[in-house]
């Protein structure tokens, strides 16, 4: 109940103070150069990597990525830059 | 991300990771400030990746509590190359080697040139160069500067005004002034003057001593023409005569002229062949065709093939086969004649001394004979008689 209502405050504050969204409300950011860069902050880890699919884990739900030939050109624990051809961006909440 | 040439000063290794689980394998990595990049996944439990030298401890360590097997590919970068130049050390000091040949060679004297001095004086130089060390062979780098080599030059040849000094590469330059000194007279002791040949005598020019001929006046050889004592004559005074007495004399020069001549002249048709020549084997490489002439004169020019000074044992020769052509020459009496004079005067030049002069030439004798002109040509010629003879004091 508690952390429905910190959620809830958090959604009011970005609205209201236009506080950007994904520093108050843990989301991730997502950048992507065209078809061949996506550069993702503040994911939770990597769920599966092949070279056609990118499963990230997020704080709520995850982020499932599907294209052609990918390569991570770099990860670090909150961030990640995917090279290839990327075709979907998916966002999987349970 | 760092730069790729960060990366490759420190050292990087290509990394293979087998099993299941790699991506929370990948995941511990991170978390455990590893970094981690240009991962591909090479088949359904494989992976690659790069990461840096320093962190392969590390993640041998973490996969130990995974289920994965690691192969390192191989390693990239600098500390790896380096391990392989140390590897190859021969290469290394070859190169070394090379290069200190070189600055070596550079710095050894590999020729002196001497400009504007004659023979002697380019001898002298020479071996004065000698002496200060600097010859073909050495090394100019320990030698003195052109600076000191031009001073000490100057004080040490006597005979030249200045010495330019300019080390060009590998060879010295010298350029040199020379001075021109007054001739020394001659120190003569007391002396008279004698009739080196019979003569008439056509004119006097004394300096020193008591005249005792004339003008037109008949002198065999050894008379006294001068004398050396002067003064009175109860108490002679003995001095060196000196002076010019010029004589009349003669020359019989006797030349033979032919009236036709034979010549060989080249008609200006050449072959010129290029080749190289190793010992004794020659390879031609350039001109081929033969030649057809009848009669010809070859010439060879060989050329020792020099390697940054040294001989090699390759020659270079180049050989040019000229056509030759016979040519008959007649001439008239006259025209004989008077290339028979000219010879007859080239002769005569060469045996007279060189500061007498011909008055006079007369044709004594002409005749034709077996096709060939004889002349005897008589001289009249103007030359100093004089000669010096010492005055032996017999008292």
């Amino acid at each position: 109940m508690a952390k429905k209502w910190t959620h809830q405050l958090r959604r009011w504050m970005t609205n209201k103070m236009e506080l950007p969204a994904d520093v108050l409300m843990d989301l991730p950011r997502v950048t992507m150069v065209g078809q061949i860069h996506i550069y993702i902050e503040n994911h939770r880890g990597l769920l599966a990597f092949t070279d056609r699919e990118l499963r990230l884990l997020l704080k709520q739900g995850q982020l499932l990525i599907k294209g052609k030939s990918f390569v991570i050109k770099t990860i670090l624990p909150e961030e990640i830059l995917l090279e290839g051809k990327i075709e979907e961006v998916l966002y999987i909440n349970e | 991300m760092k730069n790729q040439w960060m990366t490759f000063i420190s050292g990087r290794v290509l990394v293979r990771a087998e099993g299941k689980g790699l991506e929370r394998f990948l995941n511990k990595l991170t978390r455990s400030k590893v970094m981690v990049w240009k991962v591909k996944r090479q088949k359904e439990e494989a992976m690659l990746f790069y990461v840096f030298l320093r962190d392969i401890h590390t993640i041998r360590r973490l996969v130990k509590e995974q289920d994965c097997t690691l192969t390192f590919i191989r390693g990239e970068g600098f500390p790896f190359l380096w391990r392989r130049t140390i590897r190859n050390a021969g290469f290394l000091i070859g190169i070394f080697l090379f290069l200190f040949v070189i600055t070596f060679l550079s710095n050894v004297t590999w020729g002196i040139i001497v400009k504007g001095a004659t023979p002697e004086t380019e001898h002298k130089i020479r071996k004065e160069l000698d002496k200060l060390g600097v010859r073909v062979g050495t090394l100019h780098l320990l030698g003195d500067d052109p600076e000191t080599l031009q001073r000490k030059l100057t004080d040490r040849v006597e005979n030249i005004t200045w010495v330019g000094v300019e080390l060009k590469g590998t060879t010295y330059h010298f350029q040199v002034v020379e001075k021109t000194e007054p001739k020394s007279t001659e120190q003569t002791g007391p002396q008279h003057l004698v009739a080196k040949k019979k003569a008439v005598i056509a004119d006097l020019f004394i300096e020193k001593g008591k005249p005792l001929i004339k003008v037109h006046q008949f002198v065999e050889k050894g008379q006294l023409l001068v004398s050396g004592e002067i003064g009175k004559e109860d108490e002679p005074e003995i001095v060196a005569a000196k002076g010019k007495v010029w004589g009349k004399t003669w020359y019989v020069t006797k030349v033979e002229f032919p009236l036709e001549s034979v010549f060989q002249t080249y008609t200006g048709n050449e072959i010129r062949k290029h080749m190289l020549k190793v010992s004794s084997l020659s390879i031609p490489f350039w001109g081929f065709s033969k030649h057809e002439f009848q009669e010809f004169e070859e010439e060879t020019d060989e050329r020792s093939v020099q390697f940054l000074g040294w001989r090699l044992p390759v020659q270079y020769v180049e050989r040019a086969i000229r056509e030759k052509k016979e040519v008959t020459r007649s001439l008239t009496k006259e025209e004989a004649v008077e290339a028979a004079m000219e010879l007859a005067r080239r002769d005569v030049k060469k045996t007279m001394p060189d500061d007498a002069e011909v008055d006079d030439e007369y044709i004594l004798h002409e005749s034709v004979e077996n096709g060939k002109v004889l002349l005897s040509v008589y001289f009249q010629v103007i030359e100093n008689i004089a000669e010096g003879k010492p005055i032996i004091q017999g008292d």
